[in-house]
């Protein structure tokens, strides 16, 4: 003799699951419960200005020599090396990835977890 | 089932070539080297050559190289900055005309001083510079500012901000501000090889209003320089 199809409710009934104060789920996901392949956009420090020092020391001696050049020689080579160092810092810190302060950027975030996605399915 | 239709997928991919082929955003493959043009590189002996450059040489052998830009010259007397002058010089590509120019500007700057030194007397001689291409240097190494203004948006106002430059773009603004003051603020009548020469015969001397533009834009730059914590770079 095949089962009897009573419905759903009628089961449920019976096996006085309402009776021990069983609830329906708190918690009904409205998505998947799994991490996505994405990072929010998040807002990016934004970083100091580089070489104030150097800029103002030669701005005090443009100030005392009528802004000519020959006599603040010095100062003028002292800003270019200034600038160059940090040029160079910031090329060598865009191949690093700025993980020296705090977290990595988001956009950057977003393409290492785009080549390694979530599995979605069982292979 | 599948791998007939495949092949024959495949066979008929191959078969399409497209009819425009692109060539606006084309380049070299990053692997292709820059050419060499002096030949003083490849006069060396093999014995005096340093250990990077007997790698170059043998690099050289196996990458494949760009072809040579037409403006560049193994010529002694090519200069890269003569060059440059003469193209931003130019008016709808007429390069024959630019070039003319030029070498009108050398030669008045030459002759201009070798009338000084021949009027002047023997001890001031020596002081009395005549190569024209060394007074075109100099004097676009006194025109190029040290720093520069650039427009920062911070809280809906805008601000000048004093900013280091670039070398190029210090280049840049040197010859601009040569070309466009010689254009604009002489007399309609005089040929522009006699306002060039002037112009960097004044400027080789740290005289003349491309000087005082530079000196202006410095003095903006001291004046803002509160703003300058506004930069992130």
């Amino acid at each position: 003799m095949a089962a009897p199809a009573y419905p759903a409710w009628v089961t449920r009934w019976v096996s006085g699951q309402w009776r021990n104060k069983k609830r329906p789920p708190a918690l009904r996901p409205p998505r998947t419960l799994a991490l996505a392949d994405k990072v929010a956009n998040r807002r990016e420090q934004l970083a100091e200005a580089t070489c104030i020092t150097e800029m103002s020391v030669m701005m005090a001696c443009w100030k005392l020599n009528d802004f000519n050049d020959a006599p603040c020689a010095q100062e003028i080579r002292m800003f270019y090396d200034c600038v160059a160092k940090a040029e160079k810092e910031r090329k060598n810190q865009n191949g690093d990835t700025q993980s020296s302060r705090g977290n990595l950027p988001s956009s950057k975030v977003n393409k290492l977890l785009k080549r390694f996605p979530q599995m979605t399915r069982y292979v | 089932m599948a791998a007939p239709s495949t092949a024959g997928l495949g066979r008929r991919l191959r078969a399409w070539l497209p009819r425009i082929m692109p060539v606006r955003w084309s380049r070299y493959n990053p692997s292709y080297l820059e050419p060499e043009v002096k030949t003083e590189s490849y006069q060396k002996p093999l014995e005096e050559l340093t250990e990077e450059e007997r790698e170059q040489m043998e690099l050289k052998a196996v990458r494949p190289i760009k072809a040579a830009p037409p403006s560049l010259s193994s010529s002694v007397f090519s200069d890269p900055m003569v060059s440059k002058f003469t193209n931003m010089m130019m008016k709808s590509g007429n390069k024959v005309l630019a070039r003319s120019l030029m070498s009108q500007t050398l030669e008045a700057i030459k002759r201009k001083q070798l009338e000084k030194y021949h009027k002047a007397p023997e001890n001031e001689k020596e002081t009395i510079e005549c190569n024209p291409y060394v007074i075109f240097h100099q004097a676009l190494k006194n025109c190029q500012p040290i720093i520069g203004l650039s427009n920062i948006t911070r809280g809906g106002k805008t601000y000048q901000v004093p900013v280091p430059l670039t070398d190029n773009r210090k280049r840049f603004l040197a010859m601009k501000w040569l070309i466009t003051e010689c254009r604009e603020n002489k007399h309609r009548r005089t040929m522009m090889p006699e306002k060039l020469s002037q112009e960097l015969l004044l400027a080789f001397n740290n005289e003349g209003p491309v000087i005082k533009k530079k000196h202006v834009l410095h003095k903006m730059a001291e004046a803002n320089r509160a703003y300058a914590h506004f930069r992130w770079w």
